[in-house]
């Protein structure tokens, strides 16, 4: 085969903007077919962007996008399908309330359109299915599934399809170890028998296990396509985070130079809890059952869980947003029936995962959100006025510190990206310098020179002698930063693993209730 | 008063009373199923009321108003769905404007057209059509089989509309558009264009609805002719949980009451009929605090999709 006929797909000169944000810049992108093509970057370097505009969703302001050779218009998903393009989105697209099957065969031309009748595509969703070991039942509703399943009809929707190019946009966010290898499993199978992949991923031990070649973004720029093979881990490293970062004493790539530091632990327990229990809402079912563990001085525990196991509530009935039953002790005094002002007065800071809707007020201005929380006390207020001099002076010390991209202090919280968001929460948390601080996710959305600046600051928080309860999806960033890590499932806390005992996939088996 | 004694009268009252609530509930729930949530059936009925009298008296065929009437109604809907479908602007804030232009097109064009007068013109009222065999059944026959044509057309439609949403592949479709317009998006559906023609389609029912008052009940159009049959059709299609086979049993509910209430207006009773006019609302209140479940509503109602947009919600 010459070079131009095992290209599948080439992208070329591609960019786009949003407003005055450029979010791709002459991107340029090549995929070969019966590949699996590792698009690798930190969050906001582009490759959602990218994959977006390739798949109809964007339309993209300059740029060529070429498919087995012939120059193609992609103007909506349609378009793309009808190339032979599918993809997985990271927030899946389905309808919650539709059974598997149906939103596989969505938009698709039934042969029997008036009848509904479901029985041949669900022969050939079983045959996909048994094919590349992607099982799952096509009758279920889908608000019913785990994550693992809802990938898989994800997965099925473009095969379903004839896709002959199937790209998935960071697919290990939300599995555990285990179903990690069981999704590499099938996409080897899918390669095999003549798909190409494109996987997206911020994680440099993921592609480095999967993909056959590699293609690096930055800042919207496309820096470099290797082979695995012709290029060493910090190749990729150095191209993914560029040359503002030294390697060779950081946190995320110099692990071990820490480890003794980030294993200390002071010996004054900081916080108790005993027997704390949460009741949903709407259900009667408990979304927390009798949960006991301690905190101690410069301590970082780790909460580990798939999403929706009682994170949110944990942290919520914590601060006090959420009624609870049993006992906390923080710092030697009962808080249990404190409101969130108290908390906040006697030293616990919040940081939480959804920021946009728990976390900020849009349409106040940066500094405003900056110290909310602290906004009762002095300097900031003397009890009736706000001091606004001091709070501009802090915000804008806070905006130098965090590296906060704002035209100024006033400008209004909303018009922040993504990525600059979670930064003012975390400055916001950070700077009331709290005995103990919940963070959820702290470094979702956060490129990898801004991830490496928050763990630092978790360990100057440890220096200090301060607790941290660090609520995360991440595995390998609680490997990195926790001195014990609790693994919870729906609801229970099913183990608490000590630093040095961490592994990946037994956490896995307790996330998944198998242990 | 024989009708409202008789059994016979009675039911058959309720069934002429089912009409606009049916067809304007069915026209709210086929384009909030694409998530356009239309709020201007009090004024798509007045306008189509007018528009459907004035056609049939002047081309002297009730056929004619009738369609004329739904044109009216389609052409408001085209405009609630250019406006939010294309232009993404608040739907509450359009439905409420068209509402008034609604409210005020409709007395507007009956005295451009008739002027003001003290004999006020009427139509002939909408004929009954007995159905051949089926109408000679006793007693049920007189109550299901011989009755005006939109009636039939009134409950054939829910059926239609229910085989359409829950047993074809385009009622799947559209559906989804409602549930999650991106996914529908993302697997080629055109968004876009399922909402212009549910909203289209949907506002012409309403408009047929508004039609009937009219053409059934007085033969001749009053200003606020519909007395709030609107307003209840958006509290019947959550009442019936936005599904077309339990928006007609809850029509059933609606249409009993009025009945009563116009009953009590007449013979006078204990219960005051303001009371009983009221009763709609406050069931469909508890039924939604009670049923949320059941009553569960397209998961992207009132909302606009755009694709460029970063986060849906």
């Amino acid at each position: 085969m010459t070079p131009s006929e095992s290209t599948l797909l080439e992208m070329r000169g591609v960019r786009k903007t949003f407003g005055p944000v450029i979010a791709l810049d002459n991107v340029t992108l090549n995929v070969k077919r019966g590949e699996i093509h590792g698009l690798l970057g930190g969050n906001g370097a582009g490759k959602t962007t990218l994959m977006n505009v390739l798949f109809g969703l964007y339309k993209a302001d300059a740029g060529e996008i070429a498919v087995d050779g012939r120059v193609a218009q992609v103007r909506s998903p349609r378009e793309a399908i009808g190339l032979g393009i599918g993809m997985v989105h990271q927030q899946f697209l389905q309808v919650n309330s539709f059974s598997a099957a149906e939103n596989i065969v969505l938009g698709t031309p039934l042969r029997n359109r008036p009848t509904l009748d479901l029985t041949t595509p669900k022969q050939k969703i079983r045959a996909l299915s048994e094919k590349f070991g992607l099982s799952l039942d096509p009758d279920a509703t889908l608000e019913s599934q785990p994550m693992g399943v809802r990938q898989r009809v994800e997965i099925l929707k473009a095969l379903y399809r004839d896709a002959k190019l199937l790209i998935l946009d960071e697919p290990t966010t939300m599995l555990t170890p285990q179903q990690v290898d069981s999704l590499f499993n099938s996409l080897r199978a899918m390669v095999k028998s003549g798909l190409s992949v494109i996987f997206i991923t911020h994680k440099l031990r993921e592609v480095l296990t999967l993909c056959e070649r590699i293609t690096v973004l930055r800042n919207g720029k496309s820096v470099i396509t290797l082979a695995r093979e012709e290029a060493t881990e910090d190749t990729f490293i150095k191209a993914m985070v560029g040359e503002e970062m030294n390697i060779g004493r950081s946190l995320l790539f110099a692990k071990s130079s820490y480890e003794t530091e980030i294993a200390q632990v002071g010996s004054k327990e900081l916080l108790k809890v005993d027997g704390l229990s949460v009741e949903a809402a709407s259900q009667e079912n408990q979304v927390i059952s009798d949960w006991s563990f301690t905190l101690r001085e410069g301590e970082i525990l780790g909460v580990a869980g798939v999403a929706g196991n009682g994170q949110h509530e944990l942290a919520e009935s914590l601060m006090g947003i959420r009624p609870c039953k049993g006992k906390v002790v923080f710092d030697g005094a009962e808080m249990t029936t404190l409101v969130t002002r108290d908390l906040l007065a006697r030293g616990i800071a919040y940081v939480p995962e959804n920021r946009w809707d728990d976390g900020l007020l849009p349409k106040a201005t940066v500094a405003q959100n900056l110290i909310l929380g602290s906004h009762r006390r002095p300097p900031y207020s003397n009890g009736l006025m706000l001091n606004l001099g001091a709070i501009l002076k802090r915000s804008q010390e806070l905006i130098d510190e965090f590296k906060i991209k704002t035209e100024s202090p006033q400008s209004l919280a909303a018009n922040l990206s993504g990525g600059n968001v979670q930064r003012m929460m975390l400055a916001r948390a950070f700077s009331q310098n709290p005995k103990l601080m919940i963070v959820h996710n702290p470094t979702q959305g956060l490129d990898i020179p801004s991830t490496e600046f928050v763990y630092n600051k978790l360990l100057e928080r440890k220096r200090a002698g301060m607790g941290t309860l660090l609520i995360s999806e991440n595995l390998d960033e609680l490997f990195l930063m926790c001195n014990r890590v609790a693994a919870i499932y729906r609801g229970r806390i099913v183990g608490v693993l000590e630093r040095g005992q961490f592994d990946a996939y037994r956490v896995g088996r307790m996330m998944s209730g198998l242990e | 008063m024989d009708q409202f004694d008789s059994f016979i009268g009675f039911a058959r009252l309720i069934l002429l009373a089912l009409v606009p609530y049916v067809l304007a509930s069915q026209g709210t729930m086929l384009s909030g199923r694409t998530g356009v949530f239309n709020v201007a059936q009090e004024g798509i009925m007045l306008l189509g009321a007018s528009v459907g009298f004035l056609v049939a008296l002047y081309t002297k065929s009730l056929l004619i108003g009738i369609v004329a009437a739904a044109v009216a109604g389609g052409i408001i809907g085209l405009a609630l769905a250019y406006f939010s479908s294309t232009l993404k602007m608040d739907q509450f804030v359009i439905g409420l404007a068209l509402f008034f232009i609604g409210l005020g097109a409709s007395s507007l064009a009956f005295k451009l057209v008739v002027g003001v007068t003290l004999q006020l013109p009427r139509v002939p009222t909408l004929s009954n059509l007995r159905i051949p065999l089926l109408g000679d059944i006793p007693i049920l026959g007189e109550i299901l089989f011989n009755q005006n044509a939109l009636v039939y057309f009134s409950v054939l439609i829910s059926i239609a509309l229910y085989y359409y949403l829950y047993q074809t592949s385009w009622g799947l479709e559209l559906r989804a558009v409602g549930e999650n317009p991106k996914s529908a998006d993302s697997l080629g559906v055109n968004v876009v264009l399922m909402q212009y023609a549910t909203t289209i389609i949907g506002s012409a029912l309403i408009g047929v609805a508004g039609a009937y008052l009219p053409m059934v009940y007085t033969g001749v159009f009053t200003q606020g002719i519909t007395q709030g049959r609107g307003w209840l059709a958006i509290a019947l299609t959550f009442f019936g949980g936005w599904r077309p086979q339990l928006i007609l049993l809850g029509a059933f509910f609606f249409a009993i009451v009025e009945v009563l209430s116009l009953r009590a207006q007449i013979v006078g009773s204990a219960i005051p009929y303001q009371f009983l006019r009221t009763l709609p609302y406050i069931t469909t209140i508890f039924v939604m605090i009670y049923a949320f479940r059941w009553t569960r509503v397209p998961a992207f109602l009132g909302l606009n999709y755009d694709r460029e947009k970063r986060s849906l919600s």
